[in-house]
């Protein structure tokens, strides 16, 4: 079990240590480069739009200008080509509106003023002649400069407007001529600038009093809440991103017109401004997410396989390693219990002729009635016959170890497994019923014949399962499993029970002679080594996987063909090599 | 029929002694060496039907023992016995020409049924040799003077 979980332990760390290397490095450096592209490509996009905006903005401010100054330079012309008689002489100032209309239809209306700023002319579709303006603002500031440009206001005809005035010197005295300023037409100019869907333009005076109306809210000569965004001292095109009072970001560009100290303002919503940016970096990510998952799942399936392959080879390596260890251990224990058997075998031999010296000796003086009859030499006679008893006990043990480390004649013939396997079962199934103990046979289709010794094959099983008997003994549900199947040039029988299991520190002992578990008297510990030997000797393997309180497996490998050659090539000490000392 | 004569050879010398005493009381003339070379010493020295023969012995080895045994007498019948399971060296001294082995440790009755088992196949042969050379003695005799072979 703590193998298990060592293994799988390890896989998930090969696994992380694959993803990450093979995974994460070159996601990092994808990410990088596309963290780089991106921050680039905004800026640049960021300064192209700013850019974009403040020409916009740079260019309406000239036409705006332009305008005005036009309006200006015509209304002056106007001015210095009369003089105030000729200007206010009847139908003169239809015909001179009507001749500037053809230039431009900016102009609502013209009059003409005297000094003390009454109306003396009028052309155009309010009846404002006669009024006097000599307290208006636009009034005042034109006699003081001469030329004035008005912000909106509303005046006698009370609808939004601005004027634009110039004065004439003429002699002693001054007229002024002034003209209206088509609102709509002014308007649509300034409001038709159009950026993208939120973009739009706009004017303010000095005062932050919209001169045009704003598309997005804004209504003549009321005063703008963002006003103070835009304050600056600074001549020319400035951009800027802030956020205005009503909410929502805007980048903006201003530019003040000289003409009138108004401010052109174009703004956009940022995210608009941003859009192409946005689904750019939008459809960037899209495909970096959707890439990436491909290549996680890809690399993780990669991944796991490949850890996968690790971890089995590991284990391969391992379990050939300590096999390879065992198999080493029971050789080197196999020539030790050779000699320790035969030199057991000799006092063995001396105690054996001692004892049946001791015997004839009884027999005789019973014979010839020199014997007495009494309780000491009864208890002379079982001590005899005990150590009698005793020494088969040790002549047991002795051949035993004879057989787990010796070769013994093997007499070969054809086995076929299934039904080989059936007799054995057939052996134990009476000891395996009185323990309620199940035994299953698996047996695949078309199993190859073997060619071994069944006399040796059935010791070999019947202490299988004699173990796995033992195992179960006492447990509820005891099962003991026997499959056959066909792997590659070997047939593996596994003789598996659902028993109390082996401890891992035991599992590299269990084959070593005089290795058990069992209580003294009860097993010699040779069963496994003894089972060990003779497959060995078979030229297969036994191999055995445990996991406590789960249960055993023992499986038995062996060859389906040249079962003699690895008994020959196995090393022995013979007769003559050894000594007696 | 006269009893059988009985080589022991092993280096235990109490084996020796206890055996032999319980072979002569079972009506087995038993003659005892400790080594390969006091074993063919009483070869020479006396008429012997059976040996038991340990394999594995200091100085002269078992089986070069029987080497020279059924070189020199090949009637002789020799049971090999071993302390190993050994197939090897049993195989060897069986090709040598040993009538068979057996395992120590080994009671008497089983020796005595090997011993005697052996001396049967010793007097069969000895029985065709003896009839033979009748056969030859009738056909040719002439055959009397030429010299007897061992």
């Amino acid at each position: 079990m703590k193998k298990q979980t060592a293994d799988s332990d390890r896989f998930k760390r090969t696994r992380l240590m694959i993803l990450s290397r093979v995974l994460l490095v070159p996601f990092v450096a994808v990410m990088l480069v596309f963290g780089t592209l991106v921050y680039y490509f905004a800026g640049n996009l960021r300064g192209h739009v700013a850019r974009e905006l403040s020409q916009i903005a740079d260019g309406h401010c000239r036409l705006i200008d332009q305008f005005l100054s036009g309006l200006t330079f015509q209304l002056q012309f106007v001015a210095a080509s009369h003089n105030f008689e000729s200007i206010t002489r009847n139908g003169r100032l239809p015909e001179v509106l009507q001749q500037l209309q053809a230039g431009s239809h900016a102009l609502l209306d013209l009059g003409v003023f005297d000094e003390n700023g009454n109306h003396v002319a009028y052309v155009g579709p309010y009846d404002l002649k006669g009024k006097n303006y000599s307290q208006t603002d636009w009034f005042v500031a034109v006699r003081e400069k001469g030329i004035y440009v008005s912000d909106v206001f509303l005046g006698y005809r009370n609808i939004p407007h601005f004027v634009i005035a110039v004065g004439r010197s003429e002699g002693g005295r001054s007229w002024y001529l002034r003209a209206t300023v088509d609102t709509l037409y002014f308007n649509n100019l300034v409001e038709g600038i159009r950026v993208g869907k939120t973009g739009e333009a706009y004017l303010l005076n000095e005062q932050g009093i919209f001169q045009t109306t704003r598309r997005s809210g804004g209504e003549l000569m009321e005063p703008d809440t963002d006003h103070g965004i835009y304050q600056s001292e600074a001549d020319g095109v400035r951009s800027f991103s802030a956020e205005s009072t009503a909410g929502g970001r805007h980048l903006y560009a201003t530019c003040r017109l000289h003409e009138t100290g108004w401010l052109l303002v174009v703004r956009q919503e940022i995210a608009d401004a941003y859009a192409p940016l946005i689904r750019a970096v939008l459809i960037a990510i899209g495909i970096i997410v959707a890439g990436g998952a491909v290549v996680v799942t890809m690399g993780f399936f990669l991944a796991s396989g490949l850890a996968n392959q690790l971890t089995v080879a590991a284990m391969e390596k391992r379990q050939m390693g300590s096999q390879l260890i065992m198999a080493g251990k029971l050789a080197e224990v196999g020539e030790m219990s050779a000699g320790i058997a035969h030199e057991i075998n000799n006092p063995l031999q001396v105690m054996k002729a001692e004892e049946t010296l001791m015997m004839d000796i009884f027999k005789e003086m019973q014979a010839d009635g020199t014997l007495p009859d009494n309780e000491n030499v009864r208890m002379l006679r079982d001590s005899i016959n005990q150590i009698d008893l005793q020494i088969d006990r040790c002549k047991k043990i002795t051949q035993g170890l004879l057989r787990f480390a010796r070769q013994s004649e093997t007499t070969i013939q054809t086995i076929e497994i299934p039904s080989f396997m059936r007799d054995v079962v057939g052996m134990v199934e009476r000891k395996a019923n009185v323990e309620n103990i199940r035994i299953v046979q698996e047996f695949e289709d078309g199993l190859p014949s073997l060619e071994s010794d069944p006399a040796q094959l059935q010791q070999v099983f019947l202490n299988l399962f004699n173990n796995a008997i033992d195992a179960l003994k006492g447990r509820d549900n005891g099962e003991i499993r026997v499959t056959a199947k066909q792997e590659d040039a070997m047939l593996a029988v596994a003789v598996t029970d659902n028993g109390c299991g082996i401890p891992e520190q035991n599992l590299e002992k269990v084959f070593l002679p005089f290795f058990t578990t069992k209580p003294v008297g009860r097993g010699t510990g040779l069963g496994l080594s003894t089972c060990y030997g003779i497959v060995e000797r078979l030229g297969g393997q036994i191999t055995v996987s445990s996991e406590v309180n789960a249960g055993s497996a023992f499986t038995v490998r062996l060859p389906l063909s040249g079962s003699r050659s690895h008994a020959e090539t196995r090393p022995t000490t013979n007769s003559k090599g050894g000594n007696n000392a | 029929m006269s009893s059988t004569r009985l080589l022991l050879v092993d280096d235990e010398e109490r084996f020796l002694e206890t055996t032999r005493k319980l072979l002569q009381k079972r009506g087995v003339e038993t003659f005892t060496a400790a080594n390969g070379i006091d074993a063919l010493k009483v070869l020479e020295d006396h008429r012997i039907d059976v040996v038991i023969l340990d394999v594995k012995m200091p100085g002269l080895d078992g089986v070069e023992v029987l080497r020279k045994i059924k070189q020199k007498y090949p009637l002789i019948e020799v049971v090999m016995l071993t302390g190993h399971a050994s197939v090897e060296s049993a195989v060897e001294g069986l090709k040598l020409g040993a009538y068979d082995y057996v395992m120590k440790p080994l009671a008497i009755e089983d020796m005595l049924k090997k011993v005697n088992e052996a001396y049967d196949k010793k007097r069969a042969m000895e029985d065709k040799i003896r009839k033979a050379k009748v056969d030859r003695i009738i056909s040719h005799p002439m055959a009397v003077f030429e010299k007897e072979e061992d």
